[in-house]
């Protein structure tokens, strides 16, 4: 039996061809051989969620009708907008999103996983993020456009007016980023989940709740945070210097697999320039002076600004609140949780690993209740 | 360090954990150092419970705190009432409990795991199925009793009147002996979640997705269902030996661990002696004619009836739908699962595992326009 590695690091648990991080040479792949490079510029997020789920890119009459059936897809069912309201307006959203996610694919008995399923889960996230913005700001939920993509919809019903069109392509370009990474922590608890020969809904819902995490999605917000309390580039030095001798973590720093400059960190920290010039200033700054004290206490460690850290700046300039980003991150790896879960199913095999006992050696009597 | 890919991380350890052992060679199961056979007669699920959670067993004086405790945090919130009664009544179980375990977790602020959270979602989970089954039979909620331990006021809540002692131990003892078991599938499943510092419930809900597949917790009601379709201890070996022309499976048989008879199977096959005669009768031939069959097939394989077998006639004679099967081992695991929870985060380090690319080489993507 081989040891034990903390966190599995370093143990393959799954073959995949739905992404690759080529942590070494600092690539993403996603199916079918693209480089994120190449994607990111060209692609829609509805064309790169068809690539997950079917392994080539869509023609334009195959595109269309991906568009036509998320366009279709995009309201709640009875249970879910029952589910929706019933919540109190100022729960985290990952919450409602959890749990509105899960009412929606409520059924009466298990069914396998389909495409169709993973496409109508894509499509209504959106629905269900705006909807839980709206309700915390007190306004009304927006409907759906069915004449709009995936990302100029949520930014319609989150705000009731037609994004203009570089916000949609910053937006856009994000949900293409994110839309798959490996076996990171989400998509490999929607495959233990899927495992199991559960539904897609229960596996989605497992991809959310471990995305929940401030190690995991919960760091775009933590990185946004960061940069909130350092609040300018004059006075990044001052504070990260401190935080450091804090021991305070720098969220948006770290990652386990890059040993270069993540791709997708490179073409947001881009993006960042024009989309929140300000916050730009700000977030560069710290940059360099986080990997600077990163770099003085442990020189053996690689280059380390991970996607959240622009992600964070990026998704301000697109005029997201801060609260929402683990949503839209979410909403982004959607497609990606579900091509995972439909590729298992080709070989589903039950994941139960082993565990060491360390524990008190078996067999000793317990004392009775009263004699305790 | 990389390691071979392992189909299904068998053998393949992924946490230290003090909470369960499973010696599948010797046929043991073992919490925090007691064998299950000297907890399953004596033991409520409230004293294992303390035990999973805190390490040992408690005392009188820690024992009666957390039954006023447990007693205290049966009454579901209002999100959660109403989020329950949005869904359809013809739903499947284990869907109303993921949808309504979301909403009762609900935070306003990320909070970290701790014992009164893992109490709190403990004790919810059978007010959240009685008020389910009571609504869809067309009858009014039963508010839970304080004076009744977890089991008795589990079968109050669903039929409105108090069990009788025989039966109420019956269900206690199931609950006591599905509480824990090793690093089987929900349990890692919430760990994963756990690992990203996620919240409690959402540990919970993954697990419950990750309970439902078939594989797992969704099996007890096919093992119903198999031994309706067999009809009679004089059809058994005529309808086995049909159904395995037909390469059908046999339910509640095969484990990934167990070497010999598993410890639970062993104290839940007698307990259907006493209490379900009729299903005994049926289910002790159909269980030997599948093991001579499995025998004959499988020589090498050891003995292989596993716990959901005999699950099915102890929890019908309790008189349990067969569709809530699943959510009482949920009733049941939830104590486990927070305790892994607990465990998890103190001692966290992310899971995140490495995958095996297995598609094409990179190259560059085609624009929309030229594809066909």
């Amino acid at each position: 039996m081989p040891e034990f590695s903390p966190g599995l690091e370093g143990v393959v648990a799954a073959e995949t061809a739905v992404s690759e991080v080529d942590g070494a040479n600092g690539r993403l792949i996603y199916r079918g051989g693209y480089l994120i490079e190449d994607l990111a510029p060209v692609a829609s997020y509805e064309e790169v969620a068809y690539l997950l789920w079917h392994g080539e890119l869509p023609t334009k009459a195959e595109l269309d009708a991906l568009r036509h059936q998320m366009a279709l897809a995009r309201s709640l069912t009875n249970a879910a907008r029952g589910a929706l309201e019933a919540s109190d307006p100022a729960t985290n959203a990952m919450d409602i999103l959890r749990t509105v996610v899960s009412a929606q694919g409520s059924t009466k008995t298990l069914t396998k996983p389909t495409l169709d399923e993973a496409v109508c889960l894509t499509s209504v996230f959106p629905t269900i993020v705006a909807a839980a913005y709206r309700r915390s700001q007190g306004k009304e939920i927006v409907k759906a456009r069915d004449d709009l993509g995936h990302a100029a919809n949520l930014l319609w019903m989150m705000e009731a007016k037609e994004p203009p069109p570089d916000t949609t392509r910053l937006l856009d370009t994000f949900l293409v980023l994110l839309a798959d990474h490996g076996l990171n922590a989400s998509t490999f608890a929607a495959r233990v989940v899927a495992s199991t020969g559960s539904d897609l809904t229960s596996c989605v819902v497992g991809g959310i709740a471990a995305l929940k995490g401030p190690d995991h999605g919960g760091a775009t917000l933590g990185a946004r945070n960061l940069l909130d309390n350092i609040g300018s580039a004059e006075n990044a030095e001052k504070w990260l210097t401190e935080a450091h001798a804090r021991h305070e973590r720098f969220a948006g720093f770290g990652h386990r697999v890059y040993r270069t400059y993540d791709p997708r960190a490179k073409i947001l920290r881009e993006l960042a320039k024009t989309a929140a010039p300000e916050l730009y200033r700000t977030a560069a700054r710290t940059e360099e002076v986080a990997l600077e004290i990163l770099h003085e206490a442990h020189p053996e460690r690689p280059n380390a600004t991970n996607v959240d850290f622009w992600a964070s700046v990026v998704l301000t300039g697109a005029g997201i609140p801060k609260e929402l980003f683990t949503t839209i991150f979410a909403t982004s790896r959607v497609s990606g949780w579900t091509a995972h879960v439909l590729e298992s199913l080709s070989n589903l095999r039950l994941i139960r690993p082993a565990s060491v006992w360390i524990g008190p050696a078996p067999g000793h009597k317990p004392l009775p209740l009263a004699k305790r | 360090m990389s390691t071979e890919y392992v189909p299904g991380l068998e053998g393949i350890i992924a946490a230290r954990t003090e909470i369960s052992m499973v010696d599948g060679a010797n046929g043991r199961l073992v919490y925090r150092g007691y064998v299950i056979a000297d907890l399953a007669e004596d033991m409520s699920f409230e004293e294992v419970a303390h035990l999973l959670w805190q390490g040992r067993l408690p005392t009188r004086a820690e024992l009666d705190a957390l039954t006023l405790e447990l007693a205290g945090w049966r009454t579901l919130t209002g999100p959660a009432t109403t989020t329950l009664e949005a869904l359809p009544s013809d739903t499947d179980p284990m869907d109303v409990l993921r949808s309504v375990v979301s909403v009762q977790g609900v935070e306003h602020k990320l909070e970290k795991p701790s014992i009164p959270l893992a109490i709190h979602a403990t004790a919810s989970l059978p007010t959240i199925l009685a008020q389910f089954h009571r609504r869809r039979q067309g009858l009014e909620p039963v508010k839970p009793k304080a004076s009744l331990g977890h089991a008795a006021n589990y079968l109050y809540m669903l039929n409105g009147k108090e069990s009788s002692p025989e039966l109420v131990h019956a269900l206690n003892t199931y609950l006591v002996l599905l509480a824990d078991h090793g690093m089987n599938a929900s349990t890692f499943t919430a760990r994963v979640i756990a690992s990203t510092e996620s919240d409690l419930a959402s540990c919970l809900v993954g697990a419950i997705g990750a309970l439902k597949g078939p594989a797992h917790g969704g099996a007890p009601s096919a093992v119903m269902d198999q031994l309706e379709q067999i009809g009679s201890a004089d059809n058994a070996e005529h309808w086995m030996r049909e159904a395995r022309k037909r390469k059908i499976r046999f339910m509640g048989f095969g484990h990934r661990i167990y070497r010999t008879y598993d410890p639970r199977a062993r104290i839940l096959k007698a307990m259907c002696e006493r209490l379900n005669s009729k299903f005994y009768a049926l289910a002790s031939k159909v269980e030997e004619t599948a093991l001579a069959i499995l025998h004959e097939e499988h020589p090498e394989r050891p003995q292989a009836t596993n716990v959901e077998f005999y699950s099915a006639g102890v929890l019908q004679a309790i008189g349990l739908p067969t569709d809530m099967f699943p959510t009482t081992f949920a009733v049941s695991r939830a104590a486990g699962w927070t305790a892994h929870v607990l465990e998890q985060s103190a001692h966290n380090r992310l899971i995140r595992p490495q995958s095996e690319y297995i598609g094409p080489e990179p190259h560059k993507p085609v624009p929309l326009a030229e594809r066909s």
